[in-house]
């Protein structure tokens, strides 16, 4: 079905959507390798932190593929990825977050100014923009000292 | 610097070879190339290009202007252009000369590009210059080499 307000057909919505998903999944999973590849007494003050985001997207991943359902399609996930077993301090994993985060932040606001228009998309992308700016502000205050 | 160390060393990984390669091709197409651009063209996400061009761009072989649009630098571009030829003249080894099916030598010769020396990649593109000239002992060589038929098995 064709969308006129936005000028992207449902499907192209999806496809848009499907990139989100695959951000959020993949950022999920390296917030989860992160968490884990922090050892020692920077665990106690990065784990907490980094697992927080690993549930955090997850959920955003949740709430994308919720909204590709509602399109009436099955989202589709293609990763490649690859986390070494590599030993990382806390500022390491906070500037690699910082960077995946950052990533997400510029693909919804790519993508909100294309469904303008769209008041439904249009409002969840926004929320998601203002979550994401969030998350790179905190980080990027975890870094600052 | 033991072989495999060297190897483990390299910042130009397979896929930061790619993700370089995909930056040179963007621009000449384009005129530009954003990480969106990179991540389409690689079919990966934002995520992953931008975590596999911060060494590249520590390194100094990428650089992002203030709209975000990323270019390759002189050093950058000179190993893009290495890469390529290396390439070219694997491929042209891989199937011209051993006969290795087309499509097996492109993906052998994408798989060897960014790990060949210079110095190797030198020697190759002589033996290539050598095997496309007119000598006789080239044309000798052509003849002997493919009549000569010895399998694996013997």
């Amino acid at each position: 079905m064709e969308d006129h307000v936005s000028g992207l057909s449902d499907s192209e919505v999806v496809v848009e959507l499907n990139r989100l998903f695959a951000e959020e999944v993949e950022a999920a999973i390296r917030y989860l390798h992160l968490a884990n590849a922090v050892r020692g007494v920077e665990q106690l003050i990065a784990g907490p932190k980094l697992r927080e985001g690993f549930h955090e997207t997850i959920r955003h991943a949740e709430i994308i593929a919720r909204k590709i359902r509602e399109l009436g399609a099955v989202p589709s996930l293609q990763l490649s990825l690859s986390l070494p077993a590599t030993r990382l301090g806390a500022k390491e994993a906070f500037e690699t977050a910082l960077t995946f985060e950052e990533a997400a932040l510029e693909a919804y606001q790519d993508l909100l100014k294309r469904v303008a228009g769209n008041v439904a998309l249009e409002e969840f992308i926004r929320s998601q923009v203002a979550i994401e700016s969030e998350h790179v502000a905190e980080l990027k205050q975890l870094l600052a000292d | 610097m033991q072989t495999w160390k060297e190897f483990d060393a390299n910042i130009v990984t397979h896929s930061a070879a790619h993700h370089l390669m995909a930056i040179d091709d963007l621009v000449r197409r384009l005129g530009y190339a954003r990480v969106s651009d990179v991540a389409r063209q690689l079919n990966i996400t934002r995520g992953s290009v931008s975590i596999t061009l911060q060494p590249l761009k520590k390194a100094g072989l990428v650089l992002q202007d203030e709209n975000r649009h990323l270019r390759l630098s002189p050093a950058g571009q000179k190993l893009v252009d290495g890469i390529k030829t290396k390439r070219h003249v694997i491929q042209r080894l891989l199937s011209e000369l051993f006969g290795v099916d087309g499509q097996q030598a492109e993906i052998d010769a994408c798989k060897l590009e960014h790990l060949v020396s210079n110095e190797t990649a030198r020697r190759m593109i002589s033996f290539l210059a050598f095997l496309d000239s007119d000598r006789p002992a080239a044309t000798e060589f052509l003849r002997q080499w493919g009549s000569f038929d010895l399998s694996c098995s013997q």
